[in-house]
């Protein structure tokens, strides 16, 4: 389930902004930073184990990736920093810009002010003409795929066609140019952009997303651009990128660290060599044994349960941080009657799940789909009343009193991993036991897709959930809201097909509320609301497992989703 | 023997034509949607459509084949969409004849992804062959000559057995204890001879073409084996014996070369399929060769590069098949093309 | 095309009936049958591999039996509270992958499922599968092998091309790539359901497929052989049917080279499940089979060793068993072999 999750969570943005880098990592006490600092030089080696989708900033819309452009070569207008505080972290800071941003007229319209100084690798100015181009190029749906463009497309000024897309068709046929040209302007260095309602965090997208990053148009060649990096941060690209391999990233000299007041790119290893396709038990298996270039070797992946029990060997140089993250079981509240739903939740074993799963290290129980990171988390007494171990028996007590007949024939789905099947079995083998008939369902990479489609007919399914920034507002209402998410022949993110106008109200109601502490109340109650219609059931929270080469100064922050921050790793003890 | 081939290079390219065909069919009849796997979540129906034609998947299935012919024939340019190429020339990828597609997923032309993984998999190949032929034959030969020995009980028997293991096992094994544990072996990391020169090349495909190697070696020893043995009870062979030749070189020339046809066939036909790509020794040991490239464009559903590998490793074999045939006729006076 | 690899891997030499009894065997007066199972009995190592064969044939059949009536418990988690098997890594408590009186072959990372269970009850699933998509590939090959044969001219040659074809395709690639295609069509179209019998259906079906062509043209060859003898001229100058003179007159002299083929058939199914399960394509857990439980081993090859050999191990058994078996059959029933 690992890697899937981390694409899951970015992808699945939904209603609210990307769900990409924001959210609260574990109190640092667990971190048990290993002694000496990075140092500047040295060869860094970076280990992702699936290719990297795209490099084009307007295409990229995994939560790791946008930020590892951020820190390495794409500067933004406005980014995220490093503190390890998670709401401090979750504050946009100027970065091509000189601040973050003035909306006017209700945040319909945002105005930023370009920088001096601030270059493009081949020592161009980087210009409000290249931020505007980088924008227009969302428009071209039919060349940019991938991306997450629809916010800006349903955003900018710019009218609809028949088919409910901009008359705008993008910056190579040109279409509706003028639109555009009305839509987005450019003075001097300070570029203005219209919307057609109000966006009051417009700066908070831009800074998690790279939809609005500046691209150089003599550099844009569509498609074939995918993995061009035309840098504008401290290292460029030696060479190409090739998919299958990686790249090796070198010191960009017409980076100027005078321009940039961000913590976030200490750009400490004069070289980061990206390395492809390894398997990442082969990474850690290397890791692990010390061998070669394996002393500055950082894996863009967890380590696999399979490996724990290297741990104590390699304490010094290893890191647990809780993610920003909760998993959870969708019922299908259209199918499912309560009381099978509420069978289902007693009999859920927690325990098995987490212990097939990598145990403690790898989990600690959650009893709301809300992080305990988030401000305002509460545990749901629903999920605190049943045990860890689930309740068989009670749950056949629930079916028997509701005269549910048994055996009650239930699938689950889920994205399938060999630790997924293991999880999943953990379940089937309680819920077998408090009266249904369990079939395991894995899926491959359309998994998503497939839970999303409104005639779905599934019964239960895992998924995966983090916050936004940290507040419940960005976990429950992009999750169960269904006004918001059930449109245009998808479900959103609201899997289980929950329609709950109580919950929905209350929503409403806390999304009208003055001060933070009633919404947050409010939020609490509509939680509960979720748990007595059983809506869904939370497992856990994940911990991530941080194993680097011995020479490598680790870091990994709230800004990075608890993944490496390439922006502060650095080598000691001379490198490699 | 003109003739002979030009029948036989017709009839394979109306097959590859078929083949093509039926691959088509059967990838466009799948139910996953590719227009959405490509344009990602939160894709309105309206994107969807956009980016179904830009991939060229709106056309008919039929359509689309003969687009794809046509490539084959005389090359295409990409994207599809005529009116997007002449608006913006910088966004046009051509790719030449024969053309194989070009990969939405992978951002270049299927010739392109070919080209880069090609030599890596020829490489393997022909490492692996040379290893299995090599030492295939000459345990064969000892097996034959110290037939119902020990030792020939237990050549056969070791081989049998390493070939009984999976694939997977036996490189999971070099992998992970012959490298990495116990460190006899450095990670095996494909290197070109125009990086590394030969020695590193060669370094660093010794583990994955031996787990190649005996995957095939078993076969090769006992066929070498029961070729010799055959040959051997041949006329000719013991009227070689009878003439007092030594038991050495009547082997090396007379009961050898009996066994070479047979093998040398074999070899071929073996060798041709795995031109097509070694997925499983690929897999295990990260090698970018075709069948890594063929696992990686499955699970992305990258249905242009399937249809390339596909349409490529059938056409090596049909290649080596004829191939087979004019040698098997070089080798063999008896055999008669025609 | 001309000389096929396989043909002369799974070469049987001439049909059993056309092998005159020798000289001095004439006298006893035995039938070639009895003749080749005196041959097969006196040789010690095939005799040893069929009792292998055997024992995993009783083990396959008795599996079920014995998972139903809780002597062997596949399924049964032993990973938490009190009675959890495995340490505060999810390693098997122990040494040795937690090898015990209870779990003679230990019990599973992860979960504490107990290991001989899932490998025994695994051996039963990868038989299954295998001997299913052997009688597909045999059957296929057979029914294409005598039309082609018996028929020759525009069918033999028409068969021939379409063995070509099949053969080109590269079938790995193909058993991946149309895996979400043929599954798909499985459960909606076909009704199979869901899961475990319609991932091992699409295995058994499409393995099956890229079996028949080498079956097909040894059948073939056969056929070529037998069609020009007496009795089969004397059937058709009494109008037999065509119906009746391939599978009654033709079908019986072919069972020899048949049951060789399908021995050497079978082992090679048995590793493609386990490959194929590595790659993706297959029966999935909880659900036992050697290949899945051999693919969720993997990760743990450095630290329970035990938990990855013995799926490997198992699988490395049957298929030399097998493969030795074949090698007997073929030299008990071919008199004039290779030996």
């Amino acid at each position: 389930m690992a890697s899937k999750k981390k694409r899951m969570l970015a992808v699945t943005a939904g209603a609210l902004l990307a769900s990409t880098v924001l959210a609260a990592c574990g109190s640092g006490d667990d971190d048990k930073k290993s002694e000496g600092a990075g140092e500047t030089g040295g060869t860094l080696y970076f280990n992702v184990e699936k290719p990297i989708d795209h490099w084009d900033p307007q295409r990229t819309y995994v939560g790791t990736d946008i930020s590892k452009q951020s820190r390495l070569v794409y500067r933004e207008l406005v980014t995220f920093g490093t503190s390890e505080d998670a709401v401090e972290s979750a504050k946009p800071l100027p970065d091509l810009a000189t601040d973050t941003g003035t909306a006017s007229d209700g945040g319909k319209v945002w105005q930023f002010t370009l920088r001096d100084g601030v270059k493009w690798e081949d020592g161009s100015d980087i210009t409000c003409e290249d931020l505007k181009y980088g924008l227009s190029r969302n428009f071209a749906t039919d060349v940019i795929v991938g991306g997450p463009a629809f916010y800006i497309l349903s955003y900018l000024d710019i009218p609809a066609d028949a088919d409910g897309t901009p008359q705008y068709k993008g910056p190579y046929t040109k279409k509706g140019q003028d639109l555009f040209d009305k839509a987005v302007t450019c003075d001097g260095k300070t570029i203005t952009y219209n919307f057609n309602k109000p966006w009051p965090d417009f700066n908070l997208a831009i800074a998690a997303l790279h939809f609005a990053s500046p691209y150089r148009a003599e550099k844009d060649q569509g498609d074939k651009s995918n993995y061009s990096v035309f840098s504008s941060g401290p290292y460029k690209l030696e060479g190409t990128w090739e998919k299958e391999s990686g790249g090796t990233f070198v010191r960009n000299p017409e980076y100027d660290k005078a321009t940039d007041d961000t913590d976030s790119r200490n750009a400490l290893p004069d070289k980061i060599v990206f390395k492809m396709g390894t398997k990442l038990e082969t990474t850690y298996d290397a890791i692990l044994a010390n061998k070669g270039d394996a002393a500055c070797t950082v894996s863009d992946n967890r380590l696999p349960p399979s490996k724990f029990s290297e741990i104590p060997n390699v304490q010094d140089r290893y890191q647990n941080p809780d993610s920003p993250y909760a998993d959870y079981l969708w019922f299908n509240t259209k199918k499912l009657p309560l009381e099978v739903r509420q069978a289902l939740a007693m009999a859920t074993n927690r325990e098995g799940w987490i212990a097939a799963g990598g145990g403690e290290r790898a989990y600690t129980p959650a009893y709301s789909v809300v992080n305990p990171a988030v401000a305002g988390y509460k545990e749901v007494p629903t999920y605190k009343d049943i045990p860890l171990a689930g309740d068989p028996d009670a749950a056949k007590k629930i079916l028997d009193e509701a005269g549910i007949k048994t055996p009650y024939k239930i699938e689950i789905r889920y994205p399938q991993s060999e630790t997924a099947d293991k999880q999943a079995a953990a379940l089937k083998d309680t819920w077998d036991k408090a009266g249904f008939t369990v079939t395991l369902s894995p899926e491959g990479d359309v998994y998503y897709s497939n839970i999303q489609k409104p005639d779905h007919n599934y019964d239960v399914g895992w998924a995966g959930w983090g916050a936004d920034w940290p507040s419940p507002m960005t976990v429950l209402p992009p999750l169960f809201d269904s006004r918001a998410n059930i449109q245009g022949g998808s479900l959103g993110q609201d899997y289980g097909k929950y329609e709950g106008k109580a919950f929905n109200d209350k929503i409403t109601e806390a999304q009208n509320a003055t001060d933070l502490d009633t919404q947050i109340t409010l939020l609490q109650e509509a939680d509960q609301i979720l748990a007595d219609d059983m809506v869904y059931m939370p497992l856990e929270i994940a911990k991530f497992n941080w194993v680097t080469g011995k020479n490598v100064d680790f870091h990994t922050t709230p800004g990075s989703n608890s993944f490496p921050d390439l922006g502060l790793i650095g080598l000691r003890n001379g490198g490699c | 023997m003109f003739a002979f081939l030009v029948r036989r290079v017709f009839a394979g390219v109306i097959m590859l034509i078929v083949m093509s065909l039926v691959v088509f069919g059967l990838f466009f009849a799948s139910p996953v949607d590719v227009a959405a796997f490509a344009c990602g979540k939160n894709c309105s129906p309206a994107i969807k459509e956009q980016t179904r034609k830009a991939l060229g998947y709106d056309d008919p299935t039929l359509v689309q084949w003969k687009d794809f012919m046509v490539g084959i024939a005389k090359g295409r340019e990409y994207p599809n969409d005529p009116e997007l190429r002449e608006a913006a020339p910088q966004l046009v990828a051509s790719c030449d004849a024969p053309c194989f597609g070009y990969s939405q997923v992978n951002s270049r032309t299927v010739n392109e992804e070919i080209s880069k993984a090609f030599p890596i998999t020829v490489s393997l190949a022909v490492v692996a062959l040379i290893i299995w032929l090599t030492v295939g034959i000459a345990l064969g030969c000892i097996a034959a000559l110290t037939k119902g020995s020990f030792l020939d009980r237990g050549l056969v028997g070791i081989s049998l057995v390493f070939y009984a293991f999976p694939t997977f096992f036996i490189g999971l094994l070099l992998l992970k204890f012959v490298s990495i544990k116990w460190g006899l072996w450095d990670i095996p990391e494909y290197t070109s001879i125009a990086d590394g020169g030969v020695g590193a090349w060669l370094y660093n495909l010794i583990l994955p073409s031996v787990t190649l190697a005996v995957v095939f070696m078993a076969a090769y020893v006992r066929m070498t084996r029961a070729f010799v043995l055959e040959a051997m009870s041949e006329d000719y062979i013991r009227t070689a014996h009878s003439k007092g030749l030594s038991r050495g070189r009547v082997l090396r020339k007379h009961t050898l070369r009996a066994a070479l046809t047979p093998l040398v066939t074999m070899a071929g036909l073996d060798f041709a399929g795995l031109l097509g790509g070694a997925i499983i020794t690929e897999y295990v040991f990260n090698f970018n060769g075709l069948g890594k490239l063929a696992v990686d464009a499955n699970q992305n559903y990258d249905l242009p590069t399937i249809i390339g590998l596909v349409v490529l490793a059938a056409s090596f074999v049909i290649l080596m098949n004829i191939i087979v045939d004019v040698l098997y006729a070089v080798i063999d006076p008896r055999v008669r093309l025609g | 095309m001309t000389l096929p690899a396989t043909d002369l891997d799974t070469h049987v030499g001439p049909p059993v009936g056309e092998s005159e009894p020798e000289a001095g065997t004439a006298i006893v007066g035995r039938s070639p049958m009895q003749l080749a199972m005196r041959r097969f009995r006196k040789d010690k190592l095939s005799m040893f591999a069929f009792s292998v064969v055997v024992l995993y044939f009783l083990a396959a059949v008795l599996a079920p039996f014995l998972v139903k009536f809780g002597v062997l418990d596949p399924y049964t988690f032993h990973n938490t509270g009190a009675g959890s098997l495995l340490d505060e890594f999810t390693l098997p408590k122990g040494s040795w992958g937690g090898i015990s009186g209870d779990h003679w072959l230990g019990v599973e990372p992860g979960t504490g499922r107990d290991v001989l269970a899932r490998v025994w009850y695994g051996v039963t699933f990868s038989l299954v599968m295998a001997i299913a998509a052997t009688i597909i590939s045999v059957g296929l090959g057979t029914v294409f092998g005598i039309i082609a044969g018996v028929s020759g001219g525009f069918v033999d040659s028409a068969i021939g091309r379409l063995i070509d074809l099949v053969l080109s395709f590269p079938s790995t690639l193909m058993l991946l790539a149309l895996s979400s295609l043929f599954i798909d069509i499985l459960v909606h179209d076909i009704h199979v359901p869901e899961g475990d019998v319609a991932n091992g259906t699409y295995v058994v079906l499409v393995l099956g497929f890229f079996g028949w062509p080498y079956v097909a043209r040894l059948v073939r060859g056969q056929v070529l052989s037998i069609r020009e003898r007496e009795f089969v001229e004397a059937a058709k100058l009494m109008g037999a049917s065509r119906f009746r003179l391939y599978f009654k007159e033709i079908l019986p002299n072919l069972w020899a080279p048949l049951l060789v083929s399908a021995t050497i058939t079978m082992p090679t199914y048995i590793s493609a499940e386990a490959a194929l399960n590595y790659l993706g394509v297959g029966i999935k857990p909880p659900t036992p089979t050697l290949g899945n439980v051999l693919s969720g081993s993997i990760d743990y090859s450095t630290s329970d060793f035990v938990f990855f050999f013995m799926p490997a191990f198992l699988i490395m058994i049957i298929v030399v068993s097998f493969n030795l078996l074949g090698d007997g059959l073929r030299d008990a029933l071919d008199p004039k072999g290779h030996r």
